[in-house]
């Protein structure tokens, strides 16, 4: 009897207008969508590959030691996954943060990039819910709910079949679109995918499933506690509306209002007061003291002489040289002494920052986990690495560079002194070809599942929430 | 007879308006607005009292080579390019280094579009003014007081034109009266302050909105007016809202990527690093190091740099115009041109402050480069921004934008009454 439903289900809907302007809808936009992205990650590439070779060539004749950190910067090359999802590009944040780059792309801020994650929450969202708003309130009002009931039909099994059937009708425009993009993709010569990128494309779409299986249950169980069909759609859009285009944005908002944040801006600047002003306070307090102190053990210092006079004193007079160069050790040890504390002071303060920071991200991300729509936005970024996590890992492998390129430099520059001590090494071409090269890999594919399996559990919790409210609300459902 | 005729509009009117009030959908759509649009000020005037405060931070001290401007309270509304209009620009013989922006370390900010007014009319309203008109022809037709109706000596145009009126009322009029309740809470929270020049913008913002929900509305009566069952006109309307709001404005961005290509923003950095320590070094090895060497210096950088930094304006402008373009074909682009133009916080706008700060880099350029060379701190003059006057923002587009809103829905309400006209009320 369940296959008998399923397959009532599937044939209702594939004659049905809907059906018909979604296949087209998605068969039109998905592949669309695909080639452009596609054309412009073959774009990016050669881009990508043209900047490498001007580092190159700059290197060969001009790689300095002094400068060298703003030639050599990490960067991440174009992913072959960004042909279906943008998300976060490090790059852009390090124009940002490191260089304070003037130019700015400004469309992205107005209209943001359609790609498949937008694609698969907004429109295949909207789309299960057109598809199952009346499948118990219409039935109802056209009648022939009655009529399955008065046949031996248990209704679970019912509510169950129309569940299936409904999402299988779905499943068939948006498959075949999908296979479209992957044609598209794997056709373009410049394109090859690795068995990771075949596996996070699996585990996407298997999240892809879990949230139209979402709206599919939500809006039988919607449909089953109205009684017309156009009250069950209007509650619907407003629950869609607020799901899908309210609470992701308001978050970020709400978070910052429960775990407040000291401004960025605030703290830079204490941070500068703290290892400029106060440390130079500091100092000339700590380095006073010293002086009192050494003026006591070496009463010559007392005297005030003029810098010409001082050299001239500290070569004829031993007993005031050894003083002399006590009192610029301790003052210097002073400094260093005013230093260290400052820069105590100021990390603790950065590090309070970052804290904090961090708290609001994850209290935004939890408020924002009951909106299935930033569930399925952070499943599909961090698994094709365009989201926050891939942020942290690239920092992380960065800085391991870093450490890596710091220790060449040092040893570099110790075997150049060895053997030619005049030179200024500091600021002399180098040939750089035996540095240690920065390249960017992408999270283990493991791993990044093992991250995202919280998400996952929350949009299989929440199908399975809703798909038994679904079969509550329909057991009592009248259906005369 | 003719003392009749007004009469029978507005009892069509009044017969709508109960209606509407009275039904589930009404109440549905009041309570999205009333929370959507209060929450939405009370945030975002929230973000801007922190943005001010950073404001005072960053401000430049007399005499400082730094271009900032401060916060524009019309952003609560349409908060559009605030941000990267509000960093903090620093002049330096270098070039000009945007630092200090207003951004927080909570990433989730940049993931979902900024919930201001703007956004809930754009994305909440049109949704709304679309579920109003939609099932106004086709719902009367199937419940059978369509034909009723038009036994009557009513003429089918007045018959359109009083729901369009009712319904078009009864989606303003709560929009209108939240929306002025909420500016006036605003403008007693000492937080922020709007000058009268504010004011006038905001009342045209406003009206631009009623005309975007007039048009919308007038998008649901036409889909109303080509369908026969109410099921199938739902369908059709919640694609086109869709596709008009979502998936035109953005795909229209990547097709002109397709047709114009600036070097990215990162391959330009990389050009002027490179550049800049190439000369230095070259400067600190050349044997005889004088004033004049180093000007010889500068000199090659800015040669290099000023050719790929104008074609790289040049050609994003070109992408800017051809995204706009292509966009537009959605009206819900245009609502959005306009509205963030007449609000300071566009397109338009912001590359006026960029070329405002660079011809200010300009004016101040020979004496940074002098005052490096000579190792004296001198005192620049302050840098001043004059936005945009409103005639000099029609004139730069926003008059075609809400143009063709209306001449939008002119042709939207004519197709639905040649439609009405023919339609089978049977």
């Amino acid at each position: 009897m369940l296959r008998t439903i399923i397959k009532k289900e599937i044939q209702n809907n594939i004659f049905s207008f809907r059906f018909i302007i979604a296949f087209v809808l998605l068969v039109v936009i998905v592949p669309v969508t695909i080639l452009i992205l596609t054309d412009d990650y073959v774009r990016r590439m050669d881009e990508y590959s043209q900047r490498q070779n001007s580092v190159e060539q700059y290197l060969k004749n001009y790689a300095h030691f002094n400068r060298i950190g703003t030639i050599l910067v990490p960067s991440q090359p174009p992913l072959p996954f960004q042909m279906l999802i943008r998300g976060l590009n490090p790059d852009d944040f390090i124009l940002e943060n490191v260089f304070g780059e003037f130019n700015k792309d400004s469309l992205p801020v107005m209209f943001p990039l359609v790609d498949l994650t937008f694609i698969v929450t907004i429109l295949l969202s909207l789309i299960a819910l057109v598809f199952s708003y009346d499948s118990i309130c219409g039935e109802k009002e056209d009648g022939t709910l009655k009529l399955m009931l008065a046949n031996p039909l248990s209704r679970a099994k019912l509510i169950l079949g129309k569940i299936v059937g409904g999402m299988l009708t779905l499943f068939i425009p948006f498959f075949i679109s999908l296979i479209i993009a992957l044609l598209i993709i794997h056709l373009n010569p410049r394109v090859s995918w690795s068995g990771a990128n075949w596996g996070t494309f699996g585990f996407i779409l298997l999240g892809a499933i879990l949230y139209v299986g979402f709206f599919y249950s939500f809006g039988v169980f919607i449909s089953a506690r109205h009684n017309s069909s156009s009250a069950s759609i209007m509650t619907l859009l407003f629950a869609w509306v607020l799901m899908v285009l309210v609470i992701p944005n308001l978050s970020p908002y709400i978070a910052s209002f429960l775990v407040p944040t000291p401004s960025q801006i605030k703290v830079g600047r204490e941070v500068d007061r703290l290892t400029s002003e106060e440390r130079d306070e500091l100092g000339r307090k700590l380095s006073k003291e010293r002086q009192q102190e050494l003026q006591k053990l070496y009463p010559v210092l007392i005297e005030r002489l003029s810098e010409a006079d001082t050299k001239e004193r500290i070569a004829k007079d031993p007993e005031y040289r050894k003083a002399y160069e006590a009192l610029s050790k301790e003052t210097q040890a002073a400094w260093d002494e005013a230093n260290r504390i400052q820069s105590e002071k100021a990390n603790t303060i950065r590090q309070d920052l970052q804290r904090r920071e961090e708290a609001q991200t994850r209290l935004s991300i939890i408020i924002s986990a009951i909106s299935p729509l930033a569930d399925f936005l952070y499943l599909s970024r961090d698994l094709s690495s365009t989201g926050i996590q891939n942020l942290i890992h690239f920092d992380r492998i960065s800085r391991i560079w870093g450490q890596a390129f710091n220790d060449y430099e040092r040893q570099k520059l110790a075997a150049l002194q060895k053997q030619n001590p005049t030179e200024d090494w500091w600021n002399t071409p180098v040939d750089m070809s035996d540095r240690p090269r920065f390249i960017y890999y992408e999270e283990a594919l493991a791993s990044k599942i093992k991250s995202s399996l919280p998400v996952f559990a929350v949009l299989i919790i929440y199908s399975l929430i809703f798909f038994a409210f679904a079969y509550f609300s329909f057991i009592r459902y009248d259906v005369r | 007879m003719l003392s009749k005729k007004p009469a029978v509009l507005w009892t069509i009117a009044k017969k709508e308006i109960v209606a509407n009030l009275l039904s589930y959908k009404f109440f549905i759509v009041i309570l999205l607005t009333i929370i959507l649009i209060s929450t939405s000020f009370f945030i975002l005037c929230r973000d801007y009292k922190g943005r001010l405060a950073d404001y005072e931070l960053i401000r430049a001290k007399p005499g400082e080579p730094i271009a900032v401007i401060a916060p524009n309270p019309l952003s609560v509304f349409a908060k559009g390019l605030e941000d990267p209009m509000t960093r903090s620009f620093e002049v330096s013989v270098t070039g000009i280094t945007a630092r200090s922006g207003q951004k927080s370390g909570n990433l989730l900010f940049s993931f979902f579009p900024v919930p201001d007014f703007l956004y809930v009319v754009r994305v909440v309203l049109s949704l709304v003014a679309l579920l109003f008109g939609f099932d106004q022809i086709s719902r009367e037709k199937e419940t059978g007081t369509l034909k009723l109706m038009l036994a009557n000596q009513i003429s089918r145009a007045r018959i359109l034109t009083g729901k369009w009126i009712s319904n078009f009322l009864c989606l303003s009029v709560p929009f209108l009266l939240v929306t002025l309740l909420g500016l006036a809470i605003l403008s007693l929270s000492p937080d922020i302050h709007f000058a009268s020049r504010d004011l006038s913008r905001l009342t045209i913002i406003i009206l631009v909105s009623l005309l975007y929900i007039a048009l919308f509305l007038s998008l649901g009566i036409l889909i109303s007016t080509l369908t026969k069952r109410a099921t199938s006109s739902i369908v059709i309307l919640l694609f086109i809202w869709t596709t008009f709001v979502f998936i035109v404005p953005n795909l229209g961005t990547l097709v002109a990527g397709q047709i114009v290509n600036p070097p990215s923003v990162k391959t330009l950095n990389e050009k002027r690093q490179q550049a800049w320590t190439r000369e230095v070094l070259l400067g600190i090895k050349e044997k005889n190091r004088s004033a004049s060497t180093w000007q010889g210096h500068y000199k090659a950088i800015y040669s290099e740099m000023d050719k790929v930094e104008e074609d790289y304006i040049n050609k994003s402008n070109q992408l800017v115009r051809w995204a706009k373009n292509i966009n537009r074909i959605s009206p819900v682009a245009s609502f959005v041109y306009a509205v963030t133009e007449i609000a300071g916080t566009g397109i338009g706008e912001e590359s006026q402050l960029k070329r405002a700060v660079i011809s200010y880099k300009n004016s101040i350029f020979t004496d940074l480069a002098s005052s490096l060379l000579d190792n004296k701190k001198k005192d620049y003059r302050a840098f001043i921004y004059r936005p945009r006057s409103l005639s000099e923002i029609f004139a730069q587009g926003a008059f075609f934008d809400t143009a063709w809103l209306v001449v939008l829905n002119i042709i939207l309400f004519t197709i639905s009454f040649f439609a009405f006209v023919k339609y089978d009320v049977r």
